[in-house]
């Protein structure tokens, strides 16, 4: 059922509008993650969401009941900020609260929601420590509790990670979410880590220029990026248009005869030594993209080895599981199915072999 | 190490000369010209007789400072939340523009501007007449105490709202708005989430301001009607018709005291924000 519904919305900051034609539904106790690189209006979105900046065209609907003309204070949304905008002359439990107090619930009934809270957030013993006092991770846990308090209808989060060091990120990254599992909150969460998407989100939006580029599973975003772009976004990292007039180069599938951009991810690359070549080669019928070029460089990533191989003008990254010395020859071997295949003018029109 | 101290000596040394000559001597020749009489000696004659004479206009200067105080702090945390915190973006534009101001003209322009426009036949009750809402017999004079401190409180409130708005603006809006979608009004907001946390420059904005009201001649001088007045209208009287330094000077203790009170809140709170003391 779809809880959130975002129509042909356009908004910006006074005359300069950022968000252009934004279509997206949000189903009951959904995370969707709006991923894409800075500047794109990930955070503008959120902004027109919650009522802090006016719509210039379209219309938000909750629960089928229009919110785009209500101020921020009566929509329900509430929002994780990225900074946790924690009031410092509060205590934690005055914090989490707040919300409560405002909607003007019973004392009784605000301890005891406030308490619970704390709890589901590990919180517990810390209602009279100044916020001032906390740790990252906590104060993080606090921005949450907060938020959640006044059991908003659909809860945003703004790169809420992103002031975290990176051992803390991976365990509050799961504890969030376990805890919309567990509430069953519907949210909508805004970050530019591709990874932190993939985990997390039961869907992704990516965005690219205030537009929706693709919306989909994670699953469906990384192996099957509609565009170009969003082929790049999540890391495929190798870029080449064909045809390339290189002998290095062979490409195995039946394509039309345009010009066309292609990409992989380094992963999905599989190295041979070109003495050893043949017989493997055969063995996949060889099917894909063959590159044959000399090592350039190699750089231990723990738990493989960044090759990076020249062929011509172009150098290609590949994993590999062991350090190869430089000069040494390989040939590189792509699957079909590995390969994201674009038109080189158009960069949209999904030309994909998978 | 000891040949850098000297060197680090002789960098401040002409601005401590400065304020030397030109700021502690005075200041501490004026608070002894208080408590000595002329051959030498140390009196209170002076204290006595300031308080004897003045004691109402010391009154009557605490109460300007206090009410005229009270106003600007009301009205500039009103200018300042509006600008900080209302969706009409062009209007907040204009008034960020028009409350400073009053920053750029001195004291004694205002005063004159003020008794030309509060006078029984100024500015002001020529505009009522006009406008049909009083007639020539009901028109009242605002020079007095009154026009003191509309004179104060318009000049004052441009400093003051540009300190208060200052520290609303430091905030971060993320707080604020974090306010507004848990359900808070903006009136909340101000009440609840902002003034807990500038109390501190407010207080730094009102006793500079009282610290600039005490010191000010021209407005009591030209606004006021007599008596009673201002301390600072009394020290110049004895100084220019008695030419008597001891009484005037002891009135400027007096001041000295009041200010030295709020001015130790003042440093105490900057020492506090810069984290010396807890």
């Amino acid at each position: 059922m779809t809880h959130l519904h975002i129509k042909d919305l356009q908004a910006g900051y006074g005359k300069k509008l950022i968000l252009n034609n934004i279509n997206l539904e949000v189903r009951q106790g959904e995370m969707i993650a709006l991923l894409g690189p800075s500047g794109c209006g990930k955070t503008t979105l959120l902004n027109a969401l919650c009522g802090f900046i006016p719509l210039s065209h379209g219309e938000i609907l909750s629960d089928k009941r229009v919110i785009s003309q209500l101020p921020a204070e009566q929509r329900n949304i509430t929002m994780v900020f990225q900074s946790y905008a924690l009031w410092p002359h509060m205590t934690v439990e005055q914090n989490v609260a707040y919300g409560l107090k405002v909607k003007k619930v019973k004392r009784a009934d605000i301890e005891t929601r406030v308490a619970e809270l704390l709890n589901v957030v590990k919180l517990a013993g810390l209602e009279a420590e100044k916020v001032t006092a906390l740790s990252g991770g906590q104060r993080q846990r606090v921005a949450l509790a907060r938020a959640l308090a006044i059991r908003p209808d659909v809860l945003v989060l703004d790169e809420p990670l992103s002031n975290l060091d990176a051992k803390v990120r991976l365990s509050v990254r799961h504890e969030i979410k376990a805890l919309q599992k567990k509430l069953g909150f519907t949210s909508l969460i805004v970050t530019h880590d591709q990874e932190e998407a993939l985990v997390m989100a039961d869907r992704i939006a990516v965005l690219n220029k205030g537009q929706i580029e693709q919306i989909g599973t994670p699953e469906e975003i990384y192996h099957h990026p509609s565009t170009a772009f969003v082929a790049d976004f999540m890391g495929a990292d190798n870029h080449i248009v064909w045809p390339i007039q290189d002998p290095g180069f062979s490409l195995n599938i039946n394509l039309p005869p345009d010009d066309l951009s292609i990409y992989f991810r380094s992963e999905n690359v599989s190295i041979s030594l070109q003495a050893t070549i043949n017989n493997e080669l055969n063995q996949q019928q060889n099917e894909g993209l063959i590159i044959n070029g000399t090592v350039e460089q190699s750089v231990f990533f723990g738990n493989s080895y960044r090759i990076s191989v020249r062929s011509g003008k172009h150098i290609i990254q590949a994993e590999h599981y062991k350090h190869l010395p430089g000069k040494t020859p390989v040939t590189l071997h792509i699957l079909p199915e590995a390969l994201h295949i674009y038109a080189a003018d158009v960069k949209s029109s999904v030309l994909e072999k998978n | 190490m000891r040949q850098m101290q000297s060197h680090n000596l002789w960098l401040v040394a002409p601005a401590a000369l400065m304020v030397g000559i030109f700021f502690l001597y005075p200041l501490c020749f004026s608070l002894y010209s208080a408590v000595t009489l002329d051959g030498g000696g140390f009196t209170l004659t002076h204290l006595y007789k300031a308080f004897d004479l003045y004691s109402k206009d010391m009154l009557f200067t605490i109460f300007i400072v206090f009410v005229s105080v009270s106003i600007l702090a009301s009205l500039s945390v009103t200018i300042a939340a509006l600008i900080t915190l209302s969706p009409f973006r062009s209007l907040v534009g204009l008034l960020a523009f028009l409350y400073r101001l009053p920053l750029f003209i001195p004291f004694i322009v205002t005063a004159q501007m003020m008794r030309t426009f509060l006078a029984k036949n100024g500015l002001m009750n020529n505009a009522f007449i006009e406008s049909g809402l009083l007639t020539p017999m009901e028109t009242i004079s605002f020079l007095g105490w009154g026009g003191i401190i509309i004179t104060f409180v318009w000049k004052q409130m441009a400093f003051s709202t540009l300190l208060i708005s200052g520290a609303m603006a430091a905030l971060d809006d993320s707080q604020i708005q974090a306010a507004r979608n848990l359900g808070a009004s903006r009136f909340r907001v101000l009440v609840q989430i902002i003034l807990p946390q500038i109390t501190a420059s407010i207080g730094i904005a009102m006793v500079l301001s009282t610290v600039t009201i005490m010191s000010v001649l021209s407005v009591p001088l030209m606004i006021g009607t007599g008596t009673p007045t201002m301390m600072t209208a009394d020290m110049a009287f004895r100084v220019n018709s008695y030419g008597d330094y001891h009484v005037a000077n002891a009135l400027g203790l007096v001041s000295y005291c009041i200010c030295g009170g709020l001015a130790y809140f003042y440093l105490r709170q900057n020492l506090k924000d810069k984290g010396a003391i807890s």
